[in-house]
């Protein structure tokens, strides 16, 4: 008998035991709601990572703010990220949005917030941005590159320079000194070595057999923001601030078809448009088969990590790689660089997007920031990070920082993407020798002004 | 007076009703049958074939673009203009585009989907049977690769010196300097690549065409004297005509519309438009850009105008090989 009411007991006690873990589990399912808030990064693996995975580390301190104010939602992140092409990437998004699918939070060049604005895919930030004080450790002039139409449209996620890169035991076959080749950033800074100058070294280079014809400058191999600069550098603008229109300047597009058709016909430069990144591009430039080349700071990781790991990485970079702004155009001008910032976007279709701007807010501090600019060499975003004792480690953010007191920025606007094609088009023609400077320039007035009638200025 | 069919009082009316009824019925599904039987096929054509198509064609006379997708209302036709096609044709590359594909169809049908694909049935259909086979199903290796495989390997083989086989016997043979023969030669590998699927497509047809001439033929042609290259140009050659215009009907019409290999070889370049064919045009304007500026409507016309292109060039086809008299019955059977 005894032993029947001790299992009874038992069992009652068992049942209370199980009676409250469900009626808490319950309760717990009442009062919470769990959110999923897909994000969707284009980040090459593994150095650029951290743009999508600082998202699924901020989840849990959200998670624990959002408690803490008895808010009883919770979040979970849905993270796609992968290294899609920017034209594919684009068209995923907007087809995504078009059957009501599109990710609550969007990486993207900072580009493309015109043209998303315009067709309501994108939700404009300026009140909510105001409750979370985190955003103001932003630096200010990010801010213009995602402003539209005086509204901010986007959080900055990352800059960087782009410098012209020299190989210093190519300039040493050419007879220069460690003092000339140290030198050098200096004298393109103060506008002393000028574009001409860098294709007089490079013919020489060529003829010298020293690299091959075509190897004595590069730009990147296909259509990209790079061009710009160079546009800018001869005198070009590409927006009319009064109208916000685009804008081409036939005088400067001159100079500038000028230059490139001059590097490829006179000089033995540009034989990279059409290489492919992985077979050609990259092994040429960390190959020290090209003398000077554009290209990114996030390259310089890219190079140490895939290229060049074998030689020693990074320490082999610094011995034999050199990098300066891009020069100026004429003696005493001023040279230049070309930041692209990528940009967080919250989508129109994002149902909670307080929730999402409160996970941009806290990978935008300094120590998920800053993980990604050390891992993938692009500019820290934040206001004093150079400071931060964690950022300090990279050398090459530390070395390209000037470069951003030169930068400039590609236009909002939501026609860059014809225009940019166009102009690219009359480029590669003008290095092809299939069109002179003034065809190239016929060209590009000719498209733009059917492709885009008045959207545009011609000058 | 009952009229036929009707019954009277105390008879069953069901069985013949019934029957009436059955009759139509069965008479119905006689009728419905086939179209039950065609509308599983019938239904995923529409869905998937007969729609985009006239969505394309509508695409093409708008200028339905990444910019305006979801803000323009291409479907009335207040928006549809011929502004698409005026564009093509005035476009400063148009000639090297149009120049490009008729390079490329005209080459790589002539070398390879019908020349080598003649050679090969000719040479593997004269020799041991079964090594004859094996030859063949060799051949059919560059087919059942995927497609992004066989390209890898292609790029792989390509390759600058040391890494590239090719450039390491080029090496050998003293020729090249060991460049990435992709960048340098881009046209070869675009006719080679494509031209080692293609021409085994044909080999199978010629090959099995041939091999259904009846051997009383050729043994009469050896008999009377005949050379092995006469037997082929007056005996093997006419028999199998038909295939032959099969062969170079379908695979122009394929050429003219195939781009995948092209694009993932040369994606048009090296430099600009230099290896960019039709298709791989309207590819491009519709669904590709640095940017993102996809121009859906731009694209869609270079699509339909290639269609055309392609029916104009069945209809020659169909003119010069006399399809109407490869079709006829033969005359004995209407004796």
């Amino acid at each position: 008998m005894k032993k029947l009411r001790a299992k009874s007991g038992i069992m009652v006690v068992a049942l209370a035991v199980g009676l409250l873990l469900v009626g808490g589990a319950v309760s717990y399912t009442q009062e919470t709601e769990t959110i999923t808030v897909t994000v969707r990064c284009r980040a090459k693996p593994p150095m650029e990572n951290w743009r999508g995975d600082n998202f699924l580390l901020a989840t849990e301190e959200l998670n624990a703010d959002l408690k803490a104010a008895g808010d009883p939602r919770r979040v979970e992140i849905e993270l796609i990220q992968d290294n899609m092409d920017w034209g594919p990437y684009l068209s995923e998004f907007v087809l995504g949005f078009g059957a009501g699918e599109a990710p609550d939070i969007w990486l993207t060049g900072h580009e493309y917030i015109g043209a998303q604005a315009e067709a309501g895919r994108i939700i404009a930030l300026d009140e909510m941005l105001k409750e979370f004080p985190t955003f103001n450790l932003i630096i200010d002039g990010l801010w213009d590159s995602t402003t539209y139409k005086g509204k901010i449209w986007g959080i900055p996620q990352d800059a960087e320079a782009r410098p012209l890169y020299f190989n210093k035991a190519l300039l040493k076959k050419l007879g220069w000194s460690d003092a000339e080749i140290a030198a050098l950033p200096g004298k393109i800074e103060k506008g002393e070595f000028t574009l001409y100058d860098m294709l007089e070294t490079a013919k020489e280079a060529v003829a010298r057999g020293i690299v091959e014809l075509g190897n004595g400058f590069w730009t990147r191999p296909k259509n990209g923001p790079d061009f710009t600069a160079f546009y800018y550098a001869f005198g070009g603008e590409t927006i009319d601030p009064a109208t916000g229109k685009l804008v081409f300047d036939t005088a400067a597009g001159l100079k500038y078809y000028q230059f490139f058709y001059d590097a490829a016909q006179t000089y033995g430069s540009m034989g990279c448009l059409g290489l492919g990144w992985g077979e050609a591009w990259h092994p040429g430039v960390s190959g020290s088969k090209v003398l000077f080349w554009i290209g990114g700071t996030w390259q310089w990781a890219e190079w140490a990590e895939i290229y060049l790991k074998d030689l020693g990485g990074e320490a082999y970079m610094w011995e034999n790689f050199g990098f300066g702004l891009i020069p100026a155009a004429e003696k005493g001008d001023k040279p230049n660089s070309l930041t692209h910032p990528l940009a967080y976007l919250i989508s129109s279709q994002c149902k909670y997007p307080d929730l999402a701007l409160a996970l941009i807010a806290k990978v935008s501090n300094y120590g998920p920031n800053t993980r990604h600019a050390i891992a993938s060499t692009h500019l820290g975003i934040l206001k004093g990070q150079t400071e931060y004792k964690f950022y300090k480690v990279s050398r090459l953010l530390s070395e390209t920082l000037y470069m951003l007191d030169y930068t400039t920025f590609l236009p909002n606007n939501p026609y860059w993407g014809p225009y940019s094609t166009i102009t690219y088009e009359a480029l590669a023609a003008a290095v092809g020798g299939e069109f002179t400077p003034e065809e190239a320039v016929d060209f590009v007035v000719d498209g733009l002004q059917r492709e885009l009638g008045d959207k545009v200025i011609i000058r | 007076m009952k009229k036929k069919g009707q019954t009277g009082e105390g008879e069953l009316p069901l069985p013949i009703s019934s029957k009436a009824k059955n009759r139509t019925f069965s008479r119905l599904q006689g009728r419905l049958a086939p179209y039950a039987f065609l509308a599983p096929a019938l239904i995923v054509v529409t869905l998937f074939f007969f729609i985009p198509l006239v969505m394309v064609f509508i695409l093409s006379f708008t200028n339905l673009d990444m910019t305006n997708f979801g803000i323009l209302e291409w479907w009335r036709p207040a928006n549809w203009s011929l502004d698409n096609y005026v564009k093509i044709f005035t476009n400063r590359f148009f000639p090297k585009i149009l120049g490009n594909t008729l390079i490329y169809v005209a080459l790589t049908l002539a070398f390879f989907n019908v020349g080598m694909a003649l050679v090969i049935a000719l040479i593997t259909t004269h020799i041991n049977r079964q090594a004859g086979f094996a030859f063949r199903a060799l051949w059919l290796l560059p087919r059942i690769t995927p497609v992004v495989v066989y390209i890898m390997m292609w790029k792989a083989l390509s390759g600058p010196a040391p890494m590239g086989i090719i450039n390491n016997f080029l090496g050998v043979l003293g020729i090249g300097r060991g460049e990435y023969l992709l960048n340098t030669h881009p046209w070869v590998f675009v006719i080679l690549v494509n031209g080692f699927i293609g021409a085994s497509f044909g080999m199978i047809l010629f090959s099995s065409a041939i091999e259904a001439i009846p051997k009383d033929y050729t043994t009469a042609s050896k008999v009377d004297g005949a050379t092995t290259w006469q037997t082929i140009r007056y005996v093997i050659l006419p028999m199998i005509k038909w295939p032959l215009l099969f062969v170079t009907t379908y695979q122009t019409l394929s050429l003219l519309t195939s781009f995948e290999q092209i694009m993932l070889l040369t994606d048009g370049g090296p430099r600009l438009y230099q290896t960019e064919v039709w298709a791989l045009t309207a590819y491009h304007r519709a669904l590709t850009s640095y940017f993102g500026n996809t121009q859906w409507g731009y694209g869609s016309a270079w699509a339909v105008a290639l269609v055309v292109i392609g029916i104009i060039m069945a209809i020659i086809y169909l003119r010069v090989f006399k399809f109407g008299e490869l079709v006829e019955e033969p005359k004995i059977d209407r004796l």
